[in-house]
């Protein structure tokens, strides 16, 4: 493989998954029960490519330790596979506008006008390599589990054609480079979940939930089509990376590095703001945040290793993904960035207590998904290195984590016939050891145990929260420093902070004219969302172990559908169990300490910006935060012990303690009743409207229209009698008439 | 360019349709030894060998038209230029097509002559055929009233008989003698708007004709010039079916087989396109390029234009609004073809008016290589719509011959199996996609195209002459009766003519594709037809694919007929005052 280059690699990773998918659509009532053969070995190809190119990006990045530790130098590669579209002189930049400014007067050339080409790019960077590592590698382990799951399903060659097409497309969207080619992934993978989550069609309720996540999703989209046209009117490009252009000067990309590196290269105001709203609304609609959550719970109608996959692990960080991307655009909208935070933090507390009583074991952990997600919302709306940082580590832990849990519960699933209600099983700890054993591990990692993966990941974006709450106290940590650095790039190692980070951040993400002040980019509101995020911490302990508590203590019990023969999953489910177990533990601890993803990370260009160095700060360890982190979790846990370990879980609940609140939470605060109320009834009573109107007048118009000609035909038939005779004279007298018509003309 | 012309030089011109005469004399003759059914194959022959003839011939290539577009040779009564040649090859194209359709041709025959059903491809009828491609050749190279008449009447008898030859049970007698009686009137009528004509330049010549026009403003010339032009376009109208001589066509058509009802859709049309042309190209202001319009001539144009326009108005609308209530198959394609008849005297009324003024689409004429589709003029659209209309009802009749008969609803057990029936209603086509599905598929296409359906040849077609029409006095405020003003109307008749026939053709598209029959439709025509309807496919989608080999060759023949000599004043026009407001991209 050393002898391929690096972009030809690129290429490979998503075209292996789309030859599996093509060969198994080909192929698949040929293959039958070997249907996954294709779509396995192309997933596991792309997984083995996408390693090593992970390995060799990190070769270029460098080391973070070490004497010969040096400042960070942004790492991109950009292969254009073709231009999609041109269209020739399709912009001219304004003067002086955020299109014109940075690069292009490279040749003095301002004010051309300049082609609308959409370039179908691929680009390698540390976060698209470690997406595409985590996406085959997670895509591959949950493939090798749907053999065994999917196992005497009609649909078994349907399933892993649309699987495979969906790590093509998702390894797309993390690797184009260009806004418009996301947008078309951002709508291919929505098709793949759209598919999945209808795979069993005949089922109403799947059908019905594959609409509504489609429906939903396209809100989402809306705000991601809207972000793409504003783009394009604000920089005159929609592509992230520079261009050379045939004349030699280079095109600014929306996030390449002469944009970056120049201070008033990104548009901010009333305009930028309105770009990362937009963007925040696409990311809300496809990370199932609110207030657009309410497809995911629903998506768990589909085949569980898809919602491990799609709705746990990599489909639904597509939004995370964009923003993190997007960094530097939401660095110059304070707001926006808050917003972003104000939305991640509250979702993930709504969900959080939602989520606490629910009992089915899947929605369980679709709402725990969307709390997990609106963690990493909320550490990238800090706008710290350490905050995008932090999100994308989380993206990493949880994607383990949760797609092992996944895993587990279809697991359970399988063993107890279809049955997922937690009321109806118990005690299956002694039926099934691996998947209790692999799922406790999960649950460990998703409640923030030390030292299971999501405790580091959780602490580091309590810990960025904490920092912009309280500026001051981790203001000790550091030496202040200058203002004037804001421009250059920092390396992570030696960071500088300052007395005020607030005031400093809104200086670095100045507007060329004077910024106004930020409404909600203040200290009191991450102090809320810290709060906030530590109540959840505690939830989402308490909720996972009830969950384990349960399903997996208690006396054994199975519900009927699963017959006499309850039993543990076969090997080829219980080995991905146990293979996405290890990291769920360990990840978490080694990436930490080494600090090599943060490390890595920081040389994506978009991490690279100087507004994003600047609030770089030293790597530390909290004790407090941690301290207060883990009793959070102990809390969650014990309340969970005392009200369901070891208990039957059909008894009553512990939760009726919590009286009308339960029922509120149990109908998810009534949110879909909300929209059904205030936009899906008006709709149709439009709709209805509509149709009224439409049959009715427009109808009644064209029909009167069409029945117009079918009456004069109806005349002009009197007078095709088949008379010879009238034939004749009426043509002569036809003739005549011309005749003299055009003599009385020419006299006239 | 004209020395003195020797009689062999004339003859010598003409070698293509010698050839045709000669083909259908060894028909006629061998007919009489050989066998009936080798007809078609001596056609053929014949036909091939007169496009290899004319091919052969100098001075005779489509493009080969100098800046002034006068690639021509005038000899006697004949003249060759881009124009006569364009109408040379798509006539032989056209009869080469025919002639297979002709020969796996198939009709019900009066008991008298023994069997039920009479294929076709006799060897009269092949001679009688090829006699009426030498005659519709020969209207083509004419340039003499005398050469244009004895053309039109060579096309004319022979059709009689082909009618007559064919189908001899009493639909088909009263189809024939109907036609008979009606081509004799138009005849009567056209022959008296040539003497007019020659009243006018007294000489049988166009050159003279044309002079005299131009030097007219005399009593005489305007006092004749009504008749003329009145009695011409009639019997133009004839062959074009468009009214007020339209009557015939549904009931001959009805009443004739598929082959023939090919023919006679496509050959006579031909014939009345290139009369009006030649008489649109009489009043263009001389080679001279004096420009100023006498009288005769200004007034000839205007009424010329005027009386073009309006006909092809009423003749469209009257033939959509006809077709909508039809339910016979040949009936209703009858009826269509009487609206595009309608479609090509909208190119040819551009014609006359684009004449009026001294250039081709009324807009600079130097655009027209210069964008695809802009400043194209009426000519070239007309002859552009012409090849596609020709092509698209070639195939569906050769469709229909192919296609020969259909089951009747017949259960076994309910007595012996009833003979076969013609297909002859639109129901009759029910279900053909299951059936027949190439057979449907071609079908649909053709009907698409002559509906004008983008990216089909008919919609390039309709384009043109839509856009043609919108070029005439491009730069004119549109006015109440302004000349501007009726073109845009025109071109609005047009658009929302070809809206109402979209919905007839659509019927028999819903008939094949999403009804069902259990009656079986018996592909028991010839497989020459089914050979020529596949030949048609093809051409249509080579034409879809590519329009532009057929827009240059029209436009050169276009030109040669119409633009000529304004090119010097064209080059006057500085480029910069051109405007691409109407360039398609």
């Amino acid at each position: 493989m050393q002898s391929l280059s690096p972009a030809t690699l690129l290429v490979l990773v998503p075209l292996l998954p789309l030859a599996g998918a093509v060969l198994t659509l080909l192929l698949g009532r040929l293959l039958g029960s070997r249907a996954h053969l294709p779509a396995i070995a192309g997933i596991a190809a792309a997984a083995a490519v996408a390693v090593t190119l992970l390995l060799g990006t990190s070769n270029q990045v460098g080391s973070a330790h070490g004497p010969h530790a040096e400042p960070v130098r942004p790492v991109e590669m950009i292969t254009t596979l073709w231009q999609w579209a041109s269209v020739q002189d399709a912009y001219v930049p304004p003067e002086g506008s955020a299109a014109a400014l940075p690069g292009t007067a490279v040749s003095g050339a301002g004010g051309a006008a300049r082609a609308f080409t959409i370039p179908v790019a691929l680009r390698l960077d540390p976060l698209t390599a470690t997406l595409l590592a985590i996406i085959t590698c997670i895509g591959l382990v949950v493939a090798v589990y749907s053999v065994g799951y999917m196992h005497h399903d009609p649909g078994y060659p349907r399933f892993f054609a649309v699987f495979s097409l969906f790590v093509f497309s998702m390894s797309m969207l993390v690797a184009a480079s260009n806004f418009l080619v996301v947008y078309v992934f951002w709508e291919a993978v929505g098709a793949c979940s759209y598919l999945l989550i209808g795979f069993w069609f005949t089922k109403p309720e799947a059908a019905r939930a594959a609409k509504k996540a489609f429906l939903v999703n396209r809100v989402g989209d809306f705000g991601l089509a809207i972000a793409t046209f504003l783009l394009w009117m604000t920089y005159g490009t929609l592509d992230f990376h520079d261009t050379l252009s045939p004349d030699g000067t280079i095109l600014p990309g929306i996030l390449g590095q002469t944009r970056l590196a120049d201070a008033g290269g990104i548009v901010g105001g009333a305009v930028g703001t309105a770009i990362c709203l937009c963007l925040l609304l696409a990311a809300c609609g496809k990370s199932a945040q609110m207030p657009l959550h309410v497809w995911l719970p629903d998506a768990m109608e589909g085949p569980t290793p898809a919602s491990a996959l799609i709705h746990a692990a990599t489909m639904v960080t597509a939004g995370i993904y964009l923003v993190a991307r997007s960094a530097p655009l939401f660095m110059a909208c304070p707001d926006a960035l808050a917003a972003v935070s104000i939305v991640g933090a509250t979702t993930a507390l709504v969900a959080g207590l939602i989520a606490t009583v629910q009992n089915d074991l899947k929605r369980v952990l679709a709402y725990s998904t969307i709390s997990q997600l609106g963690y990493m919302f909320a550490s990238l709306g800090t706008g710290t290195l350490l905050g995008f940082t932090a999100a994308i580590f989380h993206l990493v832990t949880h994607a383990f984590f949760k797609a092992l849990l996944f895993l587990g519960a279809g697991s359970v699933m399988h063993s107890m016939g279809g049955v997922i209600d937690m009321r109806r099983f118990g005690g299956l700890r002694r039926i099934m050891p691996i998947t209790a054993a692999t799922f406790l591990v999960g649950g460990l990692a998703l409640a923030g145990v030390a030292p299971f993966s999501g405790f580091f990941s959780k602490d580091e974006i309590l810990a960025t929260l904490h920092a912009k709450g309280w500026p001051n106290a981790h203001g000790e940590h550091h030496d202040a420093a200058p203002a004037s650095h804001a421009s250059l790039p920092l390396p992570p190692g030696e960071g500088r902070g300052e007395g005020a980070p607030a005031t400093r951040l809104a200086s670095l993400t100045r507007s060329p004219a004077a910024a106004p002040p930020a409404v909600l980019d203040t200290p009191e509101t991450f102090r809320v969302l810290f709060w906030m995020s530590l109540v959840t911490a505690g939830l989402t302990a308490f909720y996972t172990f009830r969950a384990v508590f349960m399903t997996f203590t208690g006396p054994i019990r199975v519900p009927e559908e699963a017959g006499h023969h309850a039993h543990e999953s076969p090997p080829v489910m219980a080995l991905p169990l146990i293979i996405l177990a290890v990291p769920s533990a360990i990840a978490g601890w080694w990436l930490f300490s080494s600090q090599w993803l943060a490390h890595f990370l920081t040389a994506t260009p978009s991490f690279s910006a100087p507004a994003v160095t600047a609030t770089a700060v030293p790597h530390a360890f909290h004790m407090d935060l941690a301290i207060q982190g883990t009793l959070a979790a102990a809390i969650g846990i014990v309340i969970a012990a005392i009200g369901h370990l070891g208990r039957r879980s059909d008894g009553p609940q512990m939760e009726r303690f919590l009286g009308p609140l339960q029922t509120f939470f149990a109908n998810r605060c009534y949110i879909d009743q909300l929209y059904a109320g205030l936009i899906v009834r008006p709709l149709e009573g439009l709709a209805l409207l509509a149709a009224l109107f439409d049959r009715f007048v427009i109808d009644g118009l064209v029909n009167g229209v069409a029945r117009l000609p079918a009456a004069l035909g109806g005349v002009v038939r009197r007078l095709q009698t088949g008379l010879l005779q009238r034939y004749a004279l009426a043509g002569v007298m036809g003739v005549l008439a011309i005749v003299f018509v055009l003599a009385w003309r020419l006299r006239g | 360019m004209t020395s003195m012309p020797t009689a062999l030089e004339t003859f010598l011109l003409v070698r293509p349709e010698i050839v045709l005469v000669a083909g259908a004399i060894v028909a006629f003759l061998g007919g009489a030894f050989a066998g009936v059914r080798r007809g078609w194959l001596v056609a053929l022959a014949a036909i091939a060998a007169a496009l290899f003839v004319a091919g052969a011939q100098p001075a005779s290539g489509l493009l080969a038209a100098d800046a002034a577009g006068r690639g021509s040779i005038v000899s006697g009564s004949v003249a060759i230029d881009p124009f006569s040649t364009y109408v040379r090859f798509v006539v032989l194209g056209l009869g080469l097509i025919l002639a297979l359709v002709q020969a796996g041709d198939i009709f019900p025959a009066a008991v008298s002559r023994g069997a039920a059903v009479w294929r076709g491809g006799t060897c009269e009828e092949a001679g009688t055929f090829l006699l009426l491609l030498a005659g519709l050749s020969l209207v083509g190279v004419s340039d003499d009233l005398v050469l244009l008449f004895a053309g039109l009447e060579l096309v004319s008898i022979p059709t009689y008989v082909l009618l007559a030859l064919k189908r001899t049970d009493a639909h088909g007698q009263e189809a024939s003698l109907k036609y008979f009686f009606l081509s004799l009137v138009a005849s009567a009528l056209f022959l008296y708007g040539l003497v007019c004509l020659y009243g006018i330049g007294g000489s049988t010549r166009f050159d003279a004709i044309a002079a005299g026009l131009r030097a007219g403003g005399n009593g005489v010339a305007m006092a004749l010039l009504p008749v003329a032009i009145g009695m011409a376009m009639a019997g133009a109208a004839f062959r074009l079916a468009a009214v007020p001589m339209h009557f015939y066509a549904p009931d001959v058509y009805e009443g004739t087989s598929p082959g023939n009802a090919a023919v006679l859709s496509t050959l006579p049309k031909v014939a009345g396109v290139v009369v009006l042309l030649r008489l649109v190209g009489l009043a263009i202001p001389g080679p001279l390029g004096d420009g100023t319009a006498a009288p005769a001539a200004a007034a000839y144009t205007e009424l010329f234009w005027q009386l073009a326009a309006v006909l092809a108005a009423v003749t469209m609308t009257v033939g959509n609004v006809m077709a909508l209530v039809q339910t016979n198959l040949r009936r209703l394609l009858a009826c269509s073809s009487i609206a595009h008849a309608g479609y090509l005297l909208t190119g040819i009324a551009v014609a006359a008016a684009a004449a009026s003024v001294g250039t081709a689409g009324g807009r600079d004429a130097v655009a027209a290589d210069a964008s695809w589709l802009a400043g194209l003029g009426g000519a070239t659209a007309t002859l552009f719509y012409l090849a596609t209309y020709a092509l698209a009802t070639i195939g569906i009749f050769a469709a229909l011959a192919y296609l020969g008969h259909r089951w009747p609803e017949w259960t076994s057990g309910s007595g012996p199996r009833p003979p076969r029936q013609e297909i002859t209603s639109v129901e009759d086509l029910d279900g053909l996609s299951g059936t027949n599905p190439v057979a449907a598929f071609a079908i649909a296409v053709f009907l698409l195209s002559l509906a004008g359906i983008p990216p089909l040849p008919g919609f390039w077609g309709k384009l043109t002459l839509a856009t043609s029409a919108l070029e005439v006095d491009w730069n004119a405020p549109i006015t109440l009766g302004s000349r501007r003003a009726a073109f845009v109307a025109l071109a609005m008749i047009l658009v929302l003519n070809a809206a109402i026939a979209a919905a007839y053709y659509l019927r028999i598209i819903a008939a094949m594709y999403f009804r069902s029959t259990k009656r079986g439709v018996q592909a028991d025509g010839g497989l020459a037809a089914g050979i020529a309807m596949l030949a048609c496919l093809v051409l249509v989608g080579l034409v879809t694919l590519q329009p532009r080999g057929l827009f240059r060759t029209s436009a050169a023949a276009g030109d040669a007929v119409s633009r000529t000599p304004v090119v010097a004043a064209a080059d006057a026009v500085p480029p910069a005052s051109l405007t691409p407001v109407a360039t398609i991209r």
